[in-house]
């Protein structure tokens, strides 16, 4: 057979759910490794049928039903992965039950909504970009330093980044102006690397203007950005 | 909250995980904290990945490692019994940590605790709990394999007794001890071993610090007598080491108060104080309460269940060398369990009486049971009124201090016994990390990922050959910290001050403070008492107070996640 250690470990989705099925069928409820078992084990067998990666998913879906599982199971079988052999290689299939089960272990509550931290010295400047393709800046960027493609009032955003939620960030669709929110970067406003444009403190007396210099030099508020 | 809110504090706690406030139920217990602070501020938080802003010069410093940190575990929910219950970042250089608290780079963050250099390791923590590794303070090491199923249940350093199918209770031979040494090398575990105090002379005890024990065990089936009692502790106060106690379970030269005596007020670890894993019959119990004596339990009679008194007679008789075909063997065994004493234990603990938890190895514990069985029991005890939501927002009545104290229990109460809290035990700048990453749906239960020294040693693994890390079937085995020199190079060998063999790549680290430890320095313990147990064994007081319990059918942590 010269199984790999990766076909070993079907064996081991296979036996749990075995297992599972056998106590399933005496009208036991299901815990989590059985479970996973049993959704992985579904997963692997439409694909070895032939069926579509699609097919396969709805499989694993629909394998367990919410009565068969122990109280609090279905909220630990979302994001049930497993690669299983389809027709056209190996394929990741991502399964997330669906649970009507309202307990759930580890659960969070939350009685009120976070407030945002207030940020002061927030500028709005529209953006638009002049390229072909989309350009998408995330939360913390040097707004400043973006792609030269971008043409906004690049000294207005001088020290500045996006007013958005950790982790985010807002696209720029070619041809298109956007309106955005910037706010002050913290800390000890050191900004190193990037376009090089700043290369040190924010606010070293005349920073601001070799960083205008530069910019105007590397073509950051050349022709394409008026 | 508005349905908006509430999907926007959906969204906000499976990317953030728990905030400052809010409520985190602990796997399946019944178990509720409330998160008492967020060392993060709330739009600036630090994440690694495409688009999020752990990024050179931005959240993360172009300096060395020298200057930041090897290794970043962020935004993790931390459980310490000495830090609380709080959302930070934990920062780790050379295998310690180093820094707590809000990470990133405070260049362009304000007040950054934990630096994140452009070249350290992050490890997101969104959505996991960290607690230090656990310690097993009583650990039969009669098949190696207790080792693995040690680190895969979240434990981090054991104190062992021996190193193979033999009778030990403690070794004495100094050969066989280095050898020992040399064995435990295989693992990215702290081990330290207790050496065997069944001397009436000095001698075999000698022999065993020499061979690099840090501490003794007193067991009664190598005798457990005035003169090996008194030896020990003697032996004990001149080396700094901790000695643990079986004591005499048949009263066969002395009672629970001639014992008492004999210890004259020195510090001692009574392992299993209820009694079934052995100990004077049938009120070994009144050894807890007591400042000098350091009273600790094994996980079998935690969360005392229904089936609790029906399983010891077997494992006693098999763990002990008995005979089930001796009728004399079955009474002792018989009387050894009790289950009133087992009821007042599980009382004890929540009380914060007993201060310590631990296996007793395939000696009559389960080495993979200890975080579980812990927290199952204070899951019996847990305050109700906050999983039925009749709690109100601002009430202050949470599970909190009663989560702390049991995680007390497994974490920093057994480093102070036996004298390993300047290295382990704890979340603490200075401290190994060592530390144990958990899901909140499956805390105790089952860990994630088990650091030791600063880099993943053990966790969950998948589908090796596919294309993400989480393909089924997750199986819980080393990580790359278990191989090549790096698992010795990662943990430390405890023994005793006197001990000055080199003992390969593996870090010698003495005990100490061992002879002055109390049960008042316990943390989030140290309620002292008298602890009472009448003759027939079937009713327990503590300062008059009579303590019952239940037993329960069913714990959690378990049905939910073992197969």
């Amino acid at each position: 057979m010269e199984l790999t250690p990766s076909e070993q470990d079907r064996l081991l989705i296979f036996n749990v759910a075995q297992l599972a099925q056998a106590r399933r069928a005496r009208g036991v409820r299901l815990n989590k490794p059985e479970a996973i078992a049993l959704i992985s084990h579904t997963v692997i067998e439409s694909a070895r049928d032939g069926n579509s990666h699609a097919q396969a998913l709805a499989a694993g879906l629909t394998a367990i039903s919410n009565n068969e599982l122990l109280p609090g199971i279905g909220s630990m079988l979302r994001g049930v992965a497993v690669e299983a052999v389809f027709d056209d290689g190996r394929r990741l299939v991502v399964v997330d039950y669906e649970t009507s089960d309202s307990e759930a272990p580890g659960q969070v509550t939350r009685l009120e909504p976070i407030l945002p931290h207030v940020k002061s010295g927030a500028v709005t400047i529209s953006v638009h970009n002049n390229a072909a393709i989309q350009i998408s800046v995330t939360t913390h960027m040097h707004f400043f330093e973006v792609n030269p493609h971008l043409s906004f009032d690049r000294e207005a955003t001088y020290g500045m980044h996006l007013d958005i939620r950790a982790g985010e960030h807002i696209d720029f669709p070619s041809g298109d102006s956007v309106t955005v929110q910037l706010v002050p970067i913290t800390g000890d406003r050191v900004l190193i690397g990037f376009a090089g444009l700043v290369d040190g403190p924010l606010d070293e007396p005349g920073m601001k203007e070799r960083a205008m210099e530069r910019a105007r030099t590397l073509g950051y508020l050349g022709e394409k950005n008026e | 909250m508005n349905k908006q809110e509430l999907i926007e504090s959906q969204q906000d706690i499976a990317v953030h995980g728990a905030r400052r406030g809010d409520f985190v139920r602990l796997g399946d217990t019944q178990l509720v904290v409330r998160v008492e602070a967020d060392d993060r501020e709330i739009g600036n938080e630090v994440q690694i990945g495409f688009g999020k802003n752990l990024r050179d010069g931005i959240g993360m410093r172009s300096v060395a490692t020298t200057e930041s940190c090897d290794v970043v575990i962020t935004n993790v929910l931390i459980i310490d019994a000495i830090l609380g219950i709080r959302v930070s970042s934990i920062g780790i250089r050379n295998g310690r940590i180093v820094a707590i608290g809000r990470a990133g780079n405070p260049d362009t963050m304000d007040d950054i605790d934990v630096v994140v250099g452009s070249g350290s390791i992050v490890i997101p923590g969104e959505g996991l709990i960290a607690t230090a590794g656990g310690i097993d303070t009583h650990v039969h090491a009669m098949s190696p394999r207790v080792c693995d199923a040690a680190l895969s249940s979240g434990v981090t350093t054991i104190i062992t007794q021996e190193f193979g199918p033999f009778w030990g209770v403690g070794v004495g031979s100094k050969w066989a001890l280095e050898h020992a040494r040399n064995m435990y090398g295989a693992w990215p575990l702290n081990v330290g071993i207790l050496g065997r105090a069944a001397g009436s002379t000095n001698a075999p005890l000698h022999e065993a610090i020499a061979g690099g024990v840090c501490g003794f065990k007193i067991h009664e089936d190598t005798g457990a007598h005035p003169r090996t009692i008194d030896t020990a502790l003697t032996f004990a106060d001149e080396y700094d080491v901790a000695v643990a106690l079986h004591s005499d379970g048949l009263n066969e030269m002395l009672s629970v108060a001639d014992t008492i005596k004999v210890i004259a007020g020195r510090a001692v670890h009574a392992f299993h104080v209820e009694g079934c894993g052995g100990g004077h019959t049938p009120d070994v119990l009144q050894l807890a309460g007591r400042e000098n004596i350091l009273a600790s339990s094994t996980n079998p009679t935690l969360a005392y269940g229904v089936n609790a008194a029906d399983e010891h007679v077997a494992m006693i008789i098999s763990a002990h060398g008995m005979n089930p075909e001796l009728p004399s063997d079955v009474q002792m065994a018989r009387n050894r369990v009790r289950n009133a004493t087992m009821a007042a234990e599980n009382r004890l603990h929540d009380m914060g009486v007993i201060p310590v938890t631990s296996s007793d190895a395939l000696g009559m514990g389960r080495v993979d049971d200890t975080w579980r069985k812990t927290f199952a029991m204070a899951s019996m005890f847990a305050d109700e009124s906050i999983l039925d939501g009749s709690v109100a927002a601002n009430e202050v009545v949470t599970d909190n201090e009663r989560v702390l104290r049991h995680v007390a229990k497994i974490t920093i109460n057994p480093a102070l016994v036996h004298g390993l809290s300047h290295e382990i035990g704890s979340i603490q700048i200075g401290l190994l990390a060592d530390l144990v990453l958990w899901p909140y749906s499956s805390f105790a239960s089952k860990p994630n990922m088990i650091i030791k020294n600063g880099l993943p040693a053990w966790g969950v693994v998948g589908d090796p050959g596919a294309t993400v890390t989480n393909a089924q079937p997750l199986l819980i085995g080393p990580q790359f910290g278990a191989f090549g020199v790096t698992a010795e190079d990662l943990a430390v060998q405890f023994t005793n001050s006197a001990f000055t063999a080199p003992n390969g790549r593996r870090k010698n680290v003495a005990v100490r403070n061992t002879r002055t430890i109390t049960s008042s320095q316990m943390i989030r313990h140290g309620i002292l008492g008298e602890v009472h147990v009448d003759p027939t064994g079937h009713v327990v007081t503590f300062d008059g107070q009579h303590l019952t319990q239940q037993p329960q059918n069913a714990a959690t942590l378990t049905r939910t996640y073992l197969l």
